[in-house]
């Protein structure tokens, strides 16, 4: 039987759902044998190829991952949410309750632990969105693994539903926002 | 009341005539999800979680507040109602900031447990993101208008049960916001900060300063006991993780004595005074050292001697706090007066104990047990408080006022020349001149006797006669209070069926013995005694003055050589007395924590904390109250009572009468 192809991406988040993937301990090798893993930043593959499953790990915070969501959806056949921020827009969020300019200055010039500061500003850096969304503001999503971050446990049960052929929901013992 | 049946999800349940239709799911193990509903608050369907459908009703409605009916059927779960409710829990999670990772209440939140139940996985709706204050200006409370669902409890809890009143809604639609007083912050409004409301809160709304990020509740142990900080005596959950405190509730906060204040519910987790440990002995240079119980035992049996041989027992004091468990001070007591002979002991309230038993003493040559049960104050008509503030010194039983008060509208009146927080919530307050209210109290009696309002026959003694020169144009010159307002007073309680006096350390005996007249002309008369309570200092005042601890003729040190200070976990606040400990020549004191009166001592004993004690307390009415045993004491800090009682196995073996 031929491996389901997942791609996985990072947007705006800590990296934490990626970490609690990696914490799915010795199931990983079983995992190994049925998935194949292209783009992702445990791969470090950046091309986008036609995938089963996509995962986004994040919320949309500027235009290159806006793009890079819209991309991924492209290529895949389902869209699954990993963690609070991709679900519900989470921690990095909070930036919405300011101005983008707000929160650009209180970052770059007037943090505590900034001498002269300056707003960057290069066309290699992507320019923020005025306000945080969440993944499916943006895209479709087809199914969500809340928790900051989902725990190995949850994780682990959404890929195996999805690897049975499921749309996964998280059953109320596994769900968790924290 | 008559028995009521419906049909609910196509069983047969049974309710009563007056429930509601959730009370008769409850009652019937039938699950209905609820926010804002919190048993023994009234009713608001604020959160409409609870919608259930009603054969014959067009639409679907709240169970909290649709009244059951005889024969009425219910469906309390389908594919719509789940639908809704889940919509609403999505409504509640866009309209503010709900993001659960870095709430102090996460895995302790019914909303999140109910996005949990419906496997709330996204929300369809956009998020509002308001910015919203955040009021941590209050020693204890902190009050996040973002977590806040507006479900109201806490709001229904300030009135309802503490009566305070202090929290509101304040704004319009969805700017709605929970507010104290006209907006004040909380640290700067009329809040006693009890935390009812903090219980109360089903979210991260409202939350604890000294308990926040300590332990969710399903890491802790929870064991039931009871508060001994003040004589209310309220009963306690206390949460333990790991031999620390994280939190204390009240065991039922709508329930009688499930209230608390910041003394039963916060000052504890904000212990920061030094702990004693270890028994300590003054060394030959004169510094205190540390050593084991048997030689600091040794050293105080020895040194007793020493001054009952070259002194006589009398050099000898004890002095106990009111704070210990009628066992230790029990046995306390006896070590004095039947161990080593003294009957130089006291207590550090017994000033305040004898000015009440002098009154009481006066009025009919008996004890406290005239006085009647707090509850009674529940169920008063008309309260007059003297020369007290319960709000500040027993906030529940400050509490059981002002309930009374909105509840069925009893009128309070408040005897007190200094404002305080209860003088300005009374419907009348009369303010004598400072040494006048035993006058005032009497010109009282006067007028109710003038105006057939009382019956001057059960007054005890001549206090007939003794009122007589009391007329309410005297008493309005001499005291400063007007006469009409005497005139009202003396209308208000002496009409009053079910008039309930409280009084407090501020005033004197004689102003004592005028009140139980003045509830005993009236016919404010319960089955063993008169309407009358008295507010006592300590958790455990009343068990300690029962047993006869506290000297009922007055005590002083002069003369003593040798005193036994045992403080546990209270302070000493009396300077005179410290100063007078200071020139003793062998001071013993049994303490939780240091303090300057420790380093006076010539031996050190450690002493449990309330969390670490079990035993018996009387409350300020007499009730009994056993407390539980919450933290391990740590390793060599035995009990008191064990203490003591190893002092006198050791004087009496060697002979020490």
């Amino acid at each position: 039987m031929a491996k389901t192809k997942v791609a996985t991406v990072w947007l705006d988040a800590c990296a934490g759902c990626h970490m609690s993937f990696l914490d799915i301990d010795e199931a990983i090798i079983e995992l190994a044998g049925l998935v194949e893993f292209t783009r992702s930043p445990i791969t470090d593959i950046k091309e986008f190829t036609p995938v089963d499953v996509g995962i986004v790990e994040g919320a949309v915070g500027n235009e290159d991952e806006e793009e890079v969501v819209k991309k991924l959806r492209e290529n895949c056949k389902i869209l699954m949410a990993w963690g609070d921020c991709a679900c519900f827009g989470g921690i990095v969020s909070m930036r919405n309750l300011f101005e983008k300019e707000e929160v650009l200055r209180r970052c770059y010039v007037e943090s505590e632990s900034t001498g002269k500061g300056k707003i960057p500003s290069s066309k290699d850096i992507p320019p923020l969105l005025d306000k945080v969304k969440r993944v499916d503001e943006v895209v479709k999503v087809d199914c969500y693994v809340p928790g900051c971050p989902p725990s190995a446990k949850a994780i682990k049960y959404a890929l195996e539903e999805l690897l049975a052929g499921r749309i996964p929901i998280l059953p109320s013992e596994v769900m968790r926002f924290d | 009341m008559k028995e009521i049946t419906l049909t609910i999800n196509d069983k047969e349940v049974k309710g009563k005539e007056g429930d509601t239709v959730l009370d008769v799911c409850r009652a019937n193990d039938i699950y209905v999800p609820t926010l804002c509903h919190l048993e023994g608050l009234s009713s608001v369907g604020a959160c409409r979680l609870c919608v259930v459908e009603i054969e014959g009703e067009r639409r679907i409605n709240p169970a909290c507040t649709y009244p059951a009916r005889d024969g009425m059927v219910v469906k309390t779960t389908s594919e719509q109602l789940e639908g809704y409710r889940r919509m609403i829990l999505e409504l509640i999670f866009s309209e503010r900031n709900h993001f659960c990772m870095f709430c102090a209440q996460s895995g302790d939140c019914e909303l999140q447990d109910l996005a949990y139940r419906y496997q709330m996985d996204h929300v369809r709706f956009p998020y509002a993101f308001p910015s919203l204050p955040v009021d941590t200006l209050n020693d204890y409370l902190v009050l996040d208008h973002n977590r806040c669902i507006l479900c109201g409890r806490c709001v229904r809890v300030c009135s309802e049960v503490v009566g305070t009143h202090t929290l509101d809604f304040g704004k319009r639609g969805w700017r709605t916001v929970v507010c104290a007083d006209l907006d004040q912050p909380l640290g700067e409004s009329s809040c006693i900060s009890c935390g009812a409301c903090v219980q109360a809160c089903p979210t991260g709304a409202i939350f604890s300063k000294v308990s926040a990020y300590k332990g969710r509740t399903s890491e802790c142990q929870e064991i039931e006991s009871v508060c001994s900080q003040c004589g209310v005596g309220c009963e306690i959950k206390v949460l333990v993780r790991d031999n620390n405190l994280v939190r204390i509730d009240g065991a039922d906060i709508t329930g009688l004595r499930g209230q608390l204040c910041p003394r039963g519910r916060f000052d504890p987790l904000n212990e920061t005074r030094s702990r004693i440990t270890t028994p300590f002995k003054r060394d030959g240079k004169g510094e205190l050292e540390e050593c084991s119980i048997n030689e600091a035992l040794d050293l105080v049996v020895k040194k007793i001697k020493e001054i009952k041989g070259s002194y006589g027992p009398g050099a000898i004091a004890g002095i106990a706090t009111t704070k210990c468990s009628n066992d230790s001070l029990e046995r306390f007591n006896r070590l004095f007066r039947d161990v080593i002979g003294s009957d130089r002991v006291d207590t550090l309230d017994g000033d305040s104990y004898r000015v009440i038993a002098k009154g009481i003493a006066s009025f009919n040559g008996k004890g406290l047990e005239i006085e009647c049960p707090m509850e009674e104050i529940l169920e008063a008509d008309c309260i007059m408080v003297v020369g007290a503030d319960p709000l500040e010194s027993h906030p529940v039983l400050g509490s059981y006022i002002l309930r009374a008060v909105t509840k069925h509208g009893a009128e309070l009146i408040v005897i007190e020349p200094l404002r305080n927080s209860f003088a300005y919530r009374a419907n009348l307050w009369l303010r004598p001149e400072e040494g006048t209210e035993s006058d005032l109290i009497k010109g009282l009696a006067h007028l109710i006797a003038d105006k057939g309002l009382g019956d001057l026959k059960k007054a005890k003694g001549d206090f007939g006669k003794a009122i007589e020169d009391y007329d309410a144009q005297k008493v309005s010159k001499g005291s400063g209070v007007r006469a009409d307002d005497l005139e009202l007073a003396a209308e208000v309680y002496g009409r009053a069926k079910r008039g309930v006096i409280v009084y407090g350390e501020g005033i004197a005996s004689e102003s004592i013995a005028s009140l139980l007249n003045l509830a005993a002309l009236t016919g404010n008369s319960t089955k063993n005694g008169l309407r009358v309570i008295s507010l006592k200092p300590n958790g455990n005042s009343r068990g300690a003055w029962e047993l006869g601890i506290a000297s009922r003729d007055g005590f002083s040190v002069d003369g003593v050589k040798g005193a036994y200070l045992l403080l546990a976990d209270d302070a000493i606040e009396d300077e005179k007395l410290v100063a007078q400990l200071r020139e003793m020549e062998f001071l013993v004191v049994q303490s939780s924590y240091h303090f300057p009166v420790t380093s006076m001592a010539d031996v050190v004993l450690p002493s449990h904390i309330w969390a670490e004690r079990k035993g018996q307390y009387k409350a300020l009415d007499g009730g009994l109250r056993k407390s539980r045993r919450v933290l391990k004491p740590g390793k060599g800090i035995k009990e008191d009572s064990s203490i003591i009682t190893g002092l006198m196995k050791r004087l009496q073996e060697k002979g020490g009468k």
